[in-house]
């Protein structure tokens, strides 16, 4: 893509040229992803999953950059899939898809790009209305200068309210520390001025890392150009106004491009934000609560002694 | 469906191939939901709740309801049933005191409790909850003190002590039967979030009819007049009624909503029915009415139905917790749930394998 990779090297890259870099190199994102990350601004991911190869790098660099033990070292039989799922140590999970088995019979038709077999690296949504941000009672979970969600766990008491909560089932307690943990968006490098662990990995900008409003219109043309090209069934997840983003939640900041059905993928079309239940539940309870104190009175009024 | 077939209800033709990833983009999202899943992963997370918190749904419950019970009987007749105030008053410390250990309990960093009451946060009934049990534990100590201090010195202040604390304790007392029906509305697990409204209101009738039941205890060992008992009686009847009107709406609502699906395996669903619903309203409530009804009441009938409530409503509080998280890790419930409803239209992709469910 023109816009992320100019041909001509960027004359600051050539200041370091040498095997080992003398010092961390100043907004390294700016040459990496093509833009300085700014404090105040809102950042995010286009996963484009029709450029996935499910290769995996973005799971091992986000494993490596974030200290996160391996769960599985196996396959899980799924296809390619050995993470199976997010949790509390796998930040990124590619899912692979197979659209080859069902009814017994081969496929003799194949769709332009990735045929039948569907990769999708998913992570954090860091939703712009967060479910688990909403249910934490202790602060914890917080909105950063980057517009992400962020756990801290030195404030977290792993009261595990946050995991139920979350609409795509991403954040999870660890049994090792009993706190919660989830993709940070790479704070930390976001800080330093790096793009995140798993888009600097991605070979083939599947993961593409930016500021939210631009990636979204970065994704748009890329849906339409897939539709010229009869790639019919891809369809944004995430984006404004598409599945996702319903019930309250609003645009999510992780993002994708789908080529199948959400659900085939285990993303709920339309969730809803937890927390709008809280004031119909609150004033239902309080409701019966008065009916009850009603009837109390009534039958203890009843007869006199 | 191996032979190429038409599909039209986008009006467009579509090759199909066995199970085919030939597709053609539909202009809407709201189409049907065939129980598509990925490898039959649960979509979403389950809580780590278990004993600790049904067990803490059910004492925070009684010790809600039977401040509420005490504050009303206190207020329309003061100084008439005063066992039923004393009771209430007592059991209510109890529920209490026994409330923030299990909380504590279930904490995967219990040292850290106290982070609980660092931030106020509107949007989470767990933040809400932390500080309705803080201000219920203030005014219901107070209570239970005051309480004491009269039942041993007759002191008329105390009483009066008493009487004003105890109606910050009640109106906090019904937040504390009813806001577990929030906590676990307010996530994401499709038994909970299908019903926002009926599930608190069945947490407040249970809870008060675990109060009452409790009370009735009381007033049976402490060898209450008649009129008293047959006040408890009248209320426990009136709420057995509510029960089990909210026993069948709330079972309709999980029906219609297609997520009753964890209450059908075999444990759960003997829980449900015989502990939950018959234990725990229909028993109770048929010898309420039975003693209403024939005018006589036995203190086996009274020692019975009590019994039963407390039982059926601990396993009513059990059954909620471990069917939500059984609901949570049923993926095909979290994403039929998670249909658009109403006629919504959103884009997305068409479809993809043509499985049958």
């Amino acid at each position: 893509m023109v816009e992320r990779y100019p041909t001509a090297i960027p004359p600051r890259a050539l200041d370091y040229t040498g095997a080992i870099m003398p010092q961390l190199m100043p907004d390294e994102a700016e040459l990496t992803a093509g833009l300085r990350i700014v404090p105040g601004r809102t950042y995010g991911f286009f996963t484009d999953t029709s450029l996935c190869i499910g290769c995996k790098a973005c799971e091992v660099a986000c494993k490596e950059w974030n200290a996160l033990p391996a769960a599985n070292l196996g396959l899980t039989g799924e296809s390619y899939d050995n993470t199976a799922a997010l949790s509390a140590t796998t930040w990124r999970h590619v899912a692979f898809v197979e659209q080859i088995s069902a009814g017994g019979a081969r496929v003799t038709a194949m769709q332009p790009y990735q045929s039948n077999w569907l990769m999708m690296s998913d992570v954090c949504k860091h939703c712009e209305r967060a479910g688990c941000l909403e249910a934490c009672p202790t602060g914890s979970l917080f909105r950063t200068e980057f517009g992400t969600v962020v756990v801290q766990q030195d404030i977290c008491n792993g009261c595990g309210y946050c995991v139920p909560a979350c609409p795509f089932g991403v954040i999870t307690t660890s049994e090792v520390d009993g706190k919660a943990h989830k993709c940070t968006l790479c704070y930390d490098r976001m800080k330093g001025g790096l793009e995140p662990a798993c888009a600097k990995a991605c070979p083939t900008d599947s993961i593409q890392f930016g500021e939210l409003g631009e990636l979204q219109g970065r994704a748009e043309r890329r849906l339409a150009t897939l539709h010229e090209r009869g790639v019919a069934n891809a369809s944004l997840y995430g984006a404004p106004g598409t599945p996702g983003t319903t019930g309250g939640i609003g645009p999510l900041h992780a993002f994708f491009l789908l080529l199948d059905r959400p659900e085939r993928y285990g993303l709920p079309v339309a969730p809803t934000l937890p927390s709008r239940r809280v004031r119909p539940a609150i004033l239902a309870g309080l409701a019966t609560m008065a009916g009850i104190a009603l009837a109390a009175a009534a039958t203890f009024m009843g007869e006199k002694k | 469906m191996s032979e190429p077939t038409e599909r039209s209800p986008y009006g467009r033709r579509k090759r199909r191939g066995g199970d085919d990833a030939t597709n053609a983009d539909s202009p809407r999202g709201s189409r049907l939901y065939r129980g598509e899943t990925y490898y039959g992963r649960p979509a979403i997370k389950p809580s780590h709740w278990g004993w600790l918190i049904a067990g803490y749904y059910f004492v925070g419950g009684l010790a809600g309801g039977a401040q509420v019970v005490a504050a009303v009987a206190d207020l329309i007749a003061p100084g008439r049933d005063r066992t039923i105030v004393r009771a209430g008053r007592y059991l209510s410390l109890a529920g209490l005191l026994a409330s923030p250990p299990l909380l504590i309990a279930d904490l995967q960093t219990p040292a850290r409790f106290y982070n609980m009451l660092r931030i106020i946060r509107p949007t989470s009934p767990m933040s809400i909850g932390s500080w309705i049990l803080t201000v219920f534990g203030l005014f219901t100590s107070l209570t239970a003190l005051a309480q004491g201090i009269e039942d041993l010195t007759g002191s008329a202040t105390a009483r009066r002590v008493a009487r004003w604390s105890g109606l910050p304790a009640a109106a906090s007392g019904m937040l504390m039967a009813t806001y577990t029906g929030a906590l676990s509305t307010a996530t994401s697990v499709p038994l909970w979030a299908a019903v926002p409204r009926a599930l608190p209101t069945l947490f407040g009738l249970a809870s008060t009819a675990s109060s009452l039941a409790a009370i009735a205890l009381v007033a049976e060992a402490a060898e209450a007049n008649e009129e008293t008992h047959w006040r408890i009686e009248r209320l426990s009847l009136l709420v057995g009624l509510g029960e089990l009107a909210a026993h069948a709406a709330i079972l309709r609502a999980w029906h219609m909503r297609g997520v009753a699906g964890p209450l059908e395996s075999p444990a759960l669903s003997a829980l449900h029915k015989f502990g939950m619903v018959g234990l725990g309203a229909i028993v109770p409530t048929a010898i309420h009415a039975a003693q209403q009804l024939t005018g006589r009441r036995t203190r086996a009938g009274t020692i019975g139905a009590a019994t039963a409530t407390l039982a059926g409503i601990f396993i009513e509080r059990v059954v909620i917790v471990f069917a939500g998280n059984e609901s949570a890790r049923r993926p095909t419930d979290y994403l039929r749930f998670t249909q658009p409803r109403g006629g919504a239209t959103i884009q997305c992709a068409s479809k993809g394998n043509d499985e049958s469910a």
